[in-house]
Order: C-alpha cells, then structure tokens, then sequence
C-alpha cells in the first residue's frame, strides 16, 4: 500500500508514519519542515523495510501542491490511503490574535486538507479501495470559545468527511474523521494539557495509539474514531445539551487553563 | 590548556562537573539544550572563576541533526584554541520519561538520548580524542542493574514501562563504553562509566507526570549533592585509572551487572551504528 501523510514530521503525522511503515506499507510524506521530514524519513528507513519519499512543501499554495503532485507522477506513484494531519491552532481569543493568524488557522485546516484530499483522490491506485482519515478534533462536537476558529475549522472536518463517506461509498473509498481529546504533541500542547490540571490528563490520547487505532478503524471502513471512554461520553454531551449552555460551560473552562497557562 | 566536552551542562551533574573541571584548570565547553539555560550558567560560571575558559554550545541533542550540527561547532571550536585535540569527552546528558516520546526520527526519547545521542557525540568526536587524551566517560546508573536488552523491541513500543527504559538506556552506557574499549583503546581511546548513585537533581521533574515528579520528589531527599559524583569525572580525568576498569563510583572501581558482555556490546554496537546511520569512527 501506498500513504500519503501531510503533516508528516510533526507528533501525530510522525506516530502515523512510524505505524504504517510497520505495518509494511511505503510512503510519501510532506511537511513545511524539510529538516525534520529528513529526520523521520532516516528513522523509518533505518528501522523498516519500506520505501519512504519526502517532499517538503507548504501545502497552502496551490503552485506547491501542483509542483508536488507532478513530482508523484514522475515517480508513477498512485495512492492507497491519505491521512490528512496537517493542522494549525494558535491558543487565545478571537479578538487578541492577529487576523492573519485566523486566516491561516482556515487556510490549513480547511482549505490545504481539501486541495490535498481533491489532489490525492486523482491519483488514487484505479480498481482498489482508498482510505482518507481527516483529523478533526473532540472540539469539533461543540462550540469552543477561546479556540473558536479552530472548533469550527475542524467540524467543518467532521461533517466533511461523513458527507464525502457516503458520497463515494460507491467509489470503493472509506472515509474516517478522527476525532481526539488533546494530543501530547508540541511543547506548546502539552503546556496546554498540563494547564487544564486533571481533566487535561484524563482527555490526553497517546499518539501512537491513536495512530494504531485509526488506522485499523479506516481499513474496517469506521467512519468515525474519537479516542478514549472519556471523550466518547463528552461527545455525546455535545448532542444533548444545548449549544449555547457547552459554550458557557467550555468558556469558563478554556478562561482558567488559557489564563495559567499563556501567562507562563 | 586540556578542554573537555561536557553534556547536560547547565544543571544537576553536568553543571557540578564543569565546575570542578574550571576549577581544575581544564577548559570546558557545556553544551545544554536551553539557550537561556547556557547563557545563565556560562555567566555564572565566568563569575565564580574569573578567567576560567568556558563556552557553552545549546542544541537537542536528541534529534540526531543537532548532535551533528552542535558536534560541527564543537569541532570548530576545538581546531580554532586547542589545535584539535580533545582531553576528553563526558556524555552526561539525560531524561527520564513517563510516558512513550520519540524523536524526530521516531526513536524513543530515553533511548535516543541517553544512548544514541551520546554514541553519536563520540563518533563525531574521535578524531578530536585521538589526538588528545581520549577520555571517554559516561553517566551512569545502578539502576542497570537486573535488567537486559529487549533486542526484539529496544524503543519499548510494546507496552511501554518508563522505568524499564530508563534502566535498559543506562545498560547500553555500559554496553558501548565496553565495544569501545575493545575497538580504540590501540588509538589512545579509553571509555569509562561513573555510578553517580543517588544525587538531588532535577531529572525526575523535566518533561515527567505527576507520579514521577511526586517519587522523585521523595526520593531525591536521600540523595547526594551532584558536587559528591562531580569529583569521580574529575578523579577519572587527572589520573590515569587501572587497567580494566570500566565503572566507578566514588573514585573507586565498582561491580556491574553480569549482563555487560562483549557480544551484547557488540551487538549493540552495531545496531547503534545503523540506528544513527554512521560507520563508527569513519568520516564522511
């Protein structure tokens, strides 16, 4: 099998790679960090028995994308799976950050895991199935004040690929939305974790089994995975209360840990 | 003026080392992750001892890319005020952990840096420590003891036990001082490992949970200021040991776990070298 891994040198894109490379399949990974890309590239090739292509690129740009599909094609590589784990969060109110910041939040999480998912469909393997797993988020089930953009970004995820499942479910393709609680990934997130005391600990997923997971729930054709006894009962919390009541229940939440820990 | 490389500089240990050193008379270069971290314990060290030669060089050294990057400017450094040669070498830098971490090249986090990274310092470094006086020492732990090499799963990726990794990363300690030895000790290479025995450090508190944090608080009550381990480097550097010895405590020769066995060495050796993609030894 043949996967294609945005986001591939960061924590959860790297746990991926790490699991598919074991699982024996090759692979093409793109990151914007070239360096790291080299790093994780060296490690699997040093470890498993596969054929692993990097290729850095700022999956924002429609040029780049193109410049990188074109380098797929050159290679006469067609693809299996897709995991879309490229993402962006800046922690803090609306207001406070920079619009730019909020544009890039959209431009990543939304707009570079279509173009990627558009891009990566035309050059899927003919005649065999096909796996896409978006990385959503357990903030997609509610409205999240203090991380606004962010939620919405990743229940646009959500709903996306529910839609885009049933919509070529004929076409032999499996879509899954992962959806986890926080993810010890950055120094930045695991800042976060710690900031929001015990409930941060007991939503945190360890990646390498989110990674292991996910992967067997989207060949089984699972169309959605939220990690964790915890998280699945907050989900469901975030279908029967009523929206405006979560997001005075999530500001108080989000104010103290946000206070704690972006003061540090 | 000898220099000496020292890991894991700026706190705990490394920093009790660099500073018995200066006072020695060595020339140190500390290296550190934290550039703040580096640039506050440099300063305080120029403080303490005016006109000790000290430079402090920040990077991760557990992402294989910053050992060689720190490694290049060490070496510059060593070319430019010591014609090349390096008195010795003490990898010091070290983790706990309390959950599964990986590097960049997804290696876990105690055994890339407690091993790897220091397995990688030295290849970087030989040429350097053969032309000097070729000293090679590492922290260690007691805590190698009753433990062996997972060969088939080394990363601990299968059930993942924090302390259990820890022990086997300061087992590799001894395990690559012994290959050394057996390979270079004809170009002048000698590789010691110091048991610093329970010392108050901040180890336990870096990147670590709750329950960690709350043992080692309680633990690290009973343990030694790092300045007691400190003098056994700096025994290990001024006089020239036994023949044979390998592991030290207290500036004596101390017993080791019977599972340090020039095969595993060897083993390990080999796997270490592919692990970081070098030829031990061998420039390119």
């Amino acid at each position: 099998m043949n996967v294609f891994i945005t986001g591939a040198a960061g924590g959860l894109g790297r746990a991926f790679a790490v699991e598919c490379a074991k699982r024996g399949h090759d692979l093409f990974l793109t990151d914007i960090d070239n360096k790291r890309l080299d790093s994780i590239k060296n490690g699997l090739l040093r470890r498993c028995d596969i054929k692993a292509v990097v290729y850095p690129c700022d999956i924002t740009q429609d040029c780049a994308v193109k410049e990188m599909m074109a380098f797929t094609e050159k290679l006469d590589m067609r693809f299996d799976m897709l995991l879309n784990v490229a993402g962006v969060d800046f922690e803090g109110g609306f207001a406070a950050r920079e619009s730019k910041q909020i544009i890039d939040i959209v431009k990543l999480n939304v707009e570079a895991t279509l173009r990627m998912t558009h891009n990566v469909l035309a050059h899927r393997r003919r005649n065999l199935p096909f796996y896409i797993v978006f990385v959503s988020s357990l903030a997609s089930m509610y409205p999240v004040p203090l991380k606004a953009t962010y939620a919405a970004s990743k229940r646009f995820l959500l709903d996306f690929s529910i839609a885009l499942g049933q919509e070529m479910k004929a076409q032999n393709v499996s879509v899954l939305s992962l959806c986890p609680g926080g993810l010890p990934t950055t120094e930045q997130a695991l800042n976060g974790i710690a900031a929001q005391g015990f409930w941060g600990r007991a939503t945190t997923n360890r990646l390498e089994t989110v990674a292991r997971r996910t992967i067997a729930r989207v060949l089984k054709g699972k169309r959605i995975y939220i990690p964790g006894v915890l998280n699945r009962t907050f989900s469901i919390a975030g279908r029967l209360v009523p929206p405006c009541v979560l997001a005075r229940m999530l500001h108080g939440r989000w104010k103290k840990a946000q206070a704690k820990w972006l003061s540090v | 003026m000898d220099t000496v490389i020292v890991t894991g500089a700026t706190s705990g240990i490394g920093l009790a080392v660099a500073r018995v050193l200066l006072k020695r008379g060595y020339r140190v270069l500390g290296v550190g992750r934290c550039e703040k971290n580096c640039k506050t314990a440099e300063s305080e060290l120029e403080k303490e001892y005016p006109g000790a030669n000290v430079r402090y060089y920040y990077g991760d050294l557990m992402q294989q890319r910053e050992v060689k990057r720190l490694s290049e400017a060490l070496r510059r450094d060593i070319n430019e005020h010591c014609e090349g040669k390096l008195y010795a070498l003490i990898n010091n830098a070290g983790c706990a952990r309390s959950w599964y971490a990986t590097t960049e090249e997804g290696y876990e986090q105690q055994f890339a840096l407690n091993h790897l990274a220091g397995f990688l310092l030295a290849h970087y470094m030989l040429p350097c420590l053969k032309k000097g006086r070729g000293l090679i020492a590492m922290t260690g732990s007691g805590s190698h003891r009753h433990m062996k090499v997972r060969w088939d799963d080394i990363m601990f990726e299968k059930r993942y036990h924090p302390l259990l990794a820890y022990k086997q990363s300061k087992l590799c300690n001894l395990l690559f001082a012994v290959a050394l030895n057996k390979r270079f000790s004809n170009d002048g290479i000698r590789a010691y490992v110091v048991d610093p025995g329970l010392v108050k450090t901040d180890i336990g508190f870096k990147d670590t949970g709750r329950l960690v944090r709350f043992v080692w608080s309680m633990r690290r009550r009973r343990g030694a200021m790092p300045q007691v381990p400190a003098k056994t480097y700096a025994f290990l550097l001024d006089a020239e040991p036994p023949e044979g010895g390998l592991y030290y405590r207290q500036c004596r020769r101390a017993g080791y776990s019977s599972r340090v066995t020039e095969k595993d060495a060897d083993r390990l050796f080999e796997l270490s070298e592919h692990l970081t993609g070098v030829v031990f030894g061998k420039e390119t």
